[in-house]
């Protein structure tokens, strides 16, 4: 298959795997708050998971340009935030009716997956067994982020069905910036070294200003810090042992 | 002068040199709780860098050793705080939650320090030559572990001068670990995975656990998410380099 295919299709896959967030609802109206705190805890240590093998994997290239890349996708996502007035927004306010409320949480999802689209896309250029690694796990914690955004659609009265549509139309940008990010570079391979330590940089700054800090008055900490800490072991150790 | 004093010499060296990451707290005399909040949110940023450091390095020689030892280190921090939590503890002028956080930093990170005592002996047998650079390296990259525990101290009332000695008393298990792993290189580098994870899972465990939660009750989350992040980059930066 055409590599750029294999990315498209391992990315839409991801985003896919957000419709599966939706299926709790299909039972139950809503979720204890104490599971959406294990849910934000899940994906915080996926990403974090993620973030720490595409680090690793920058070690061995010019590091000085992946902090100065790492440190622009910080600042790129914190600006993001700061400009659409949703970097002090509570994500998990599940009776909120506020009609802006429901457009915001759509909104930070769609540019928290941009930016998972692009970790994606610049793990399939180091090569395509890592890509597809780093697709998986940003895949698995699609489902508890997505998980949360039913939360809240659910509890506002759009349906199960279509809050799954709308939790996977969310993560639309991640395969679009996925191919576009493993376009552009493979036409620019310099550019690696600044794209991996972007999405490095910007998937650690959505870790600590999205998926935690609402999680420890949920979960309380000794839950939230063990959840996030086994889901990142878990992703660091298949890296490690796959090589 | 025998081999094994002058690794315990250099080894030394590092640890005093943690006590230079007190020195940039000699100005910070406000105790605001938005201060604690900063300092939680740098000192996280540090400590994470550190582990992912660490990590990597370590899953080279055996990701399941550094799992096991990461277990381990997550168990251990676990039943340190149901111990210190059981008493009423005081740090200083420091009491209750805020006291205890105090003793656990140190505990963790001076726990951390004996795997890093390991790696210096360790290396020593690789030849002379190299362990003046090592010595250097590890001397530099102890600045910023100086700097973690001053930021959790320092906030809370402990003196510039206790903050540098509490430093310094965290890295005294690098010359005490040196001597031994340095003669018997063979045994200990045979631990050093196990050793390793049990560092890093206890430092992220702790700046999960503790250092975190603190810092998003005190201060605005993106403000707590810019300095952890941009600390953590800066932190692997620093021990790329060194
Ligand atoms: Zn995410």
């Amino acid at each position: 298959m055409d590599p750029t295919l294999t990315v498209l299709l391992y990315s839409s896959l991801a985003a896919g795997t957000a419709a599966l967030g939706a299926f709790p609802f299909v039972f139950r109206e809503r979720l204890p708050i104490t599971q959406i705190g294990w849910a934000n805890a899940l994906a915080a240590g996926m990403m974090l998971g993620a973030s720490y093998s595409l680090l690793v994997t920058g070690l061995d290239r010019q590091v000085v340009r992946g902090a100065v890349g790492a440190a622009l996708g910080i600042l790129f996502v914190y600006w993001t935030h700061a400009a659409s007035k949703t970097e002090d927004l509570d994500l998990n306010r599940l009776d909120e009716s506020e009609p802006v409320y429901g457009y915001q949480v759509l909104l930070v999802n769609t540019l928290h997956s941009a930016a998972e689209g692009i970790a994606i896309g610049v793990a399939m250029i180091v090569s395509i067994p890592f890509g597809v690694f780093v697709a998986g796990a940003i895949a698995v914690h699609n489902i508890p982020e997505a998980t949360i955004l039913c939360a809240i659609l659910t509890g506002r009265g759009v349906r199960v069905r279509d809050a799954g549509g709308l939790a996977v139309a969310a993560n639309v940008s991640q395969v679009l910036l996925a191919v576009v990010t493993f376009t552009v570079i493979s036409a620019a391979p310099s550019m690696l070294p600044w794209a991996l330590g972007f999405a490095v940089g910007a998937l650690i700054y959505l870790v600590m200003s999205e998926l935690l800090p609402e999680s420890y008055q949920q979960a309380g900490s000794t839950t939230i810090a063990l959840v996030t800490l086994a889901a990142m072991g878990v992703v660091a150790l298949l890296q490690g042992v796959g090589g | 002068m025998h081999p094994a004093l002058v690794v315990f010499g250099y080894g030394l060296i590092t640890a005093l040199a943690t006590g230079l990451g007190a020195l940039p707290f000699a100005f910070l005399r406000s105790v605001s709780p938005k201060a604690v909040a900063c300092a939680n949110a740098i000192a996280a940023g540090l400590m994470l860098g550190a582990s992912f450091g660490l990590v990597a390095e370590s899953t080279q020689h055996g990701a399941w050793q550094t799992i096991v030892g990461a277990t381990v280190g997550v168990v251990s921090i676990l039943i340190a705080q149901r111990v210190l939590g059981r008493h009423d503890v005081e740090f200083g002028r420091a009491r209750g939650a805020g006291a205890q956080r105090m003793l656990l930093m140190i505990v963790v990170m001076t726990a951390h320090s004996f795997s890093e005592g390991v790696a210096v002996g360790v290396s020593f047998g690789g030849g002379a030559t190299l362990a003046v650079v090592i010595t250097a390296a590890i001397a530099v990259h102890n600045i910023p572990e100086g700097l973690a525990i001053s930021a959790v101290l320092r906030p809370r009332g402990t003196s510039v001068l206790g903050c540098a000695g509490w430093s310094i008393f965290s890295s005294l298990p690098q010359p005490l670990m040196a001597v031994p792993a340095f003669l018997l290189v063979e045994a200990f580098s045979a631990v050093l995975p196990y050793g390793i994870g049990f560092a890093a899972g206890a430092m992220v465990f702790m700046v999960l656990v503790e250092l975190l939660p603190e810092a998003y009750g005190h201060a605005r989350k993106p403000v707590v998410a810019l300095q952890v992040s941009l600390t953590l980059i800066a932190m692997v930066l620093f021990q790329q380099y060194l």
